[in-house]
């Protein structure tokens, strides 16, 4: 009855004044997330490309560093070398990775002097007559306009290499190349943005493609709005069946005008299946899981006596398979156990996945005109396990994970034709089936937490479920028709954020937005 | 609001005009429950400040204060988590560890970002020698808050046990710079263990200047009084070890503590004083060595090493071996073993000891003995 817990470590000052962060968007999921911008992920894409004759390709893309504003100089938006960026595909259902890409980035400072990272103008500008001593005149002042990676203007310069590790073999898949990342877009003076966003396109052998910069952010939603406990502009949130058709926006997308760090590699499908062959779609070897992974150097409890072998330990920082669920169905008080952990580790969560409180959300916040199936949700185990309609029948379902899954057998279909609801608005070749840059996640997983619209009969009971939206159809910016697919950063000087009430701005695969 | 009157002169008169953070958070709690006793905020934070006070002043019935706080917590609000959290401490407090170890593997469930519960699952598992599970948890604790305090402090501890000294001065160095200095409890608890790391190092002069200014930061700890004492024993200044160790169970009157005082004594050529106070020392732990919180560590080291008693060292060894199997207890209890003759026993037992990385000095002392009987044994 009295001796004193001897080894009870100082905590509780500590924790309790830790803030109580919570997690607010896609772009900002988990606790720990939201204090390391540098390794938040904002979206990973993975789809068979579209481009004419690259089909029999998959591209996969990781997008980082959430709502950039593209004026924010002098420094801009370098990956951060400290963290260890990684794609990551399980091709034998069992939710653990098979083949992974990593990517890591250095950078140098070429301008030390220089107040900015990157200037130019023109051809250059030199000293003009009256120019006092020391500096005569005709000594150049300003750069010319920066147009490939060389230029002396682009003052802050980041190289990255790309690792393949399959079958525990890391392969150097920059094979000694100079692969340079795509700065950020300070403005039409200083930069010839798309001049350096296709010199940072690569080929690599293997027939491979990757790229790495800084880009528009292809998502979009009404993030305001979706995270003002649902009070989207269009309240409750579900659209018209003229709305839904139409690739219009009828809400305020509030990423648009922002930038995120892109990272995207393009690879022959069969790297990626277990038989090193293209699968046909109704092949149970034909899926594949992706996820995507941020990590940085770990503080270990345990010390290697070796320095060179304690360099090895990550810490994951956070991952992403399917687009929405750490930041719209696991509990706040679990994103971090979340994002640190594994997929195959996700049973753990399986209550979230199949009792989705969004679903309970949405149910109420419209007086019950959205009714939802009862759970477990069994429904939305195509989204979490291996299983129809995206995986053939017959393929293993393997435990419950957030994997993006992918059946690559399902041919692309044509940018132009791609439909924004994607399996659900017959696409076969769309999200929850991969997802492409055009396919509107926010929606889908509205109609999906809501619906029960994905396996089996739609849930008819409540035919609101599949016009669940908020509004936002479509990108502001548009998307590239080939690999990377991604669309241009917005300039600094030139770049416009819709505001809520603004008409919108459509491009998708169309225009365009006005500046 | 006559109530934290009453408290708040408690704490002056005590601590000189100064309410210390702890005092201070116990008059806040006291606030909170008069403005709004329907809401268990006010008790809950009562119970941790509460349990807090029970280490800063080595005083338990602070427990049973923080109890009767989380009782009524959970009257108004069953089931609520931060009450079963305080609760969870309180336990370890106790040292109901296997207690403290199911409710913190529930509580865990139940919110699996909450560093603090990683804390009690690494104390709790360190406590019963479940090192693996302990270090799994301090490494989600450093993984879900880089460099927090709670997660650098147990890490530090972990290093230390598994035999990494330098690796434990570092952690520990880390949680003491990013305390902040009103904390004055918190670093003094800090310095004491760079103090006792100091020690085990041999490096008495720096240990006995931090312990020092570990007094000075909280006069009379008592932890820190019986690290310098060890310091003392070391620099064989016997009788100021002696000094300090009666200070010390003057401040916290545990017969694990009165044990200490005997020792110090013994080693001060002060044998008869000694024996008497080893006698009533027996006594008392023997009233408490059925439960939990026990002094059968020390009562084994009595029996083995004071009393020459073997087959007593050896059954309340056997009583404790059966509950945990940290690094402290496996070597009583093989101890226990060499003393009653039992060496290849012994032997077996230590090996185990030391597997985990033990580099304790008197651990090591042990296990040269034994390995040294051993050997004699077997020719």
């Amino acid at each position: 009855m009295k001796k004193l817990y001897q080894f009870v470590a100082p905590f509780l000052a500590l924790s309790l004044v830790l803030p109580v962060l919570a997690g607010a968007a896609n772009h900002r999921e988990a606790p720990i997330t939201a204090l390391d911008h540098k390794a938040d992920i904002t979206d990973v894409y993975a789809f068979r490309s579209y481009e004419p004759g690259q089909t029999d390709k998959v591209t996969l893309i990781l997008c980082v560093d959430p709502l950039l504003e593209p004026a924010n100089g002098p420094n801009y938006f370098p990956f951060d070398p400290d963290i260890l960026y990684e794609i990551k595909v399980d091709n034998n259902n069992n939710a653990v990775e098979d083949i992974v890409f990593q990517f890591r980035f250095s950078t140098e400072q070429r301008l030390p002097n220089l107040f900015q990272v990157y200037a130019g103008a023109g051809t250059g500008i030199t000293a003009p007559a009256n120019s006092p001593p020391p500096v005569p005149p005709g000594t150049p002042i300003v750069p010319p306009q920066i147009t490939s990676f060389t230029s002396i203007g682009l003052g802050q310069r980041q190289s990255y290499r790309v690792t393949m590790i399959k079958g525990g073999i890391a392969t150097d898949l920059s094979s000694g190349l100079s692969l340079f990342a795509v700065p950020a877009n300070p403005g039409p003076r200083t930069m010839d943005y798309n001049a350096l966003f296709n010199a940072g396109t690569y080929s690599l052998p293997n027939s491979t493609r990757v790229f790495a910069g800084t880009t528009d952010d292809a998502f979009w939603i009404d993030l305001g709005g979706a995270f003002d406990t649902l009070n989207t502009s269009k309240s409750p949130p579900v659209l018209s069946p003229a709305e839904d058709a139409a690739n219009v926006n009828l809400a305020a997308d509030t990423v648009s005008g922002y930038a995120v760090n892109s990272i995207a590699i393009e690879v022959p499908i069969s790297l990626l299946t277990r038989t090193g062959a293209v699968e046909a779609a109704t092949s149970t070897a034909a899926t594949i899981g992706i996820w995507a992974t941020t990590s940085r150097p770990r503080l270990t409890v345990r010390r290697s006596p070796l320095p060179a072998q304690s360099s090895g330990s990550f810490l994951q920082v956070q991952r992403m398979g399917n687009p929405l669920i750490n930041e719209l169905l696991v509990g706040t008080g679990y994103k971090d156990r979340f994002s640190m952990d594994q997929p195959k580790n996700d049973a753990q969560f399986a209550s979230f996945f199949l009792d989705p409180a969004l679903a309970r959300v949405v149910n109420a916040l419209t007086g019950g005109a959205v009714a939802i199936p009862t759970p477990p949700r069994t429904d939305l185990l195509p989204v979490v396990t291996y299983a129809p309609p995206i995986a053939a029948a017959g393929t293993p379902a393997g435990p419950v994970a957030d994997l993006l899954r992918l059946n690559t057998g399902v041919a692309p279909t044509i940018g132009t034709s791609q439909n924004r609801l994607g399996l659900l608005g017959g696409d076969a070749a769309g999200f929850p089936n991969g997802r492409r840059l055009f396919d509107d996640v926010t929606d889908v997983a509205l109609r999906l937490v809501a619906g029960g619209v994905l396996a089996g009969p739609p849930f008819s009971s409540s035919p609101l479920n599949t016009r669940l939206g908020d509004g936002v159809n479509v990108n502001d910016a548009p998307y590239r028709t080939s690999f990377p697919y991604l669309a241009n950063a917005p300039s600094g000087r030139g770049r416009r954020h819709i505001d809520p009430g603004e008409p919108g701005c459509t491009a998708g695969f169309g225009a365009a937005c006005l500046p | 609001m006559r109530q934290s009157i009453v408290l708040l002169f408690f704490f002056t008169s005590l601590f000189g005009g100064q309410p210390s953070p702890v005092e201070q958070a116990i008059i806040a709690a006291q606030r909170a429950i008069e403005k709004d006793p329907g809401q268990p905020d006010g008790y809950n934070a009562l119970a941790m400040a509460l349990a807090r006070r029970a280490r800063d002043t080595a005083d338990t019935t602070y427990y049973d204060r923080a109890e009767a706080a989380i009782k009524r917590s959970l009257a108004v609000s069953p089931d609520n988590f931060e009450a079963l959290k305080a609760q969870c401490w309180i336990r370890l407090g106790r040292h109901e560890f296997a207690d403290a170890l199911v409710l913190a593997k529930q509580l865990n469930r139940r919110v699996p970002d909450d560093p603090a519960m990683y804390g009690f699952l690494v104390d709790a598992n360190a406590e019963l020698g479940n090192y693996k599970e302990a270090e799994e948890a301090a490494q989600w604790m450093l993984d879900l808050s880089r460099n927090g305090v709670p997660g650098l402090t147990r890490a530090a501890y972990l290093r230390e046990i598994f035999g990494d000294r330098d690796g434990a001065m570092e952690l520990m160095r880390m949680a003491y710079t990013r305390t902040h200095p009103a904390e004055i409890e918190d670093r003094a608890w800090m310095l004491v263990h760079i103090g006792q790391l100091f020690t085990a190092g041999g490096k008495l002069k720096e240990a006995a200047e931090v312990l020092n200014e570990a007094l000075t930061l909280v006069p009379d700890y008592h932890y820190a009084l019986a690290a310098l004492a060890k310091v003392r024993t070391a620099e064989d200044a016997h009788s100021e070890a002696v000094k300090l160790m009666r200070r010390r169970y003057e401040v916290a009157p545990h017969p694990e503590n009165l044990f200490d005082v005997a020792a110090a004594l013994h080693n001060a050529g002060k044998r008869a004083e000694a024996m008497k106070t080893f006698l009533e020392f027996e006594k008392l732990a023997l009233a408490e060595s059925a439960g939990w919180d026990n002094a059968n560590r020390e009562l084994i080291s009595y029996y083995a090493d004071y009393a020459l008693k073997p087959a007593k060292a050896l059954s309340i060894a056997k009583l404790e071996i059966a509950r945990r199997r940290d690094v402290a207890t496996i070597d009583a209890y093989a101890w226990a073993l060499h003393r009653s003759g039992m060496h290849r026993e012994a032997r077996e037992e230590i090996k185990k000891a030391l597997a985990i990385g033990a580099a304790d000095p008197n651990i090591l002392k042990h296990a040269r003995a034994i390995e040294a009987r051993d050997r004699m044994a077997k020719r």
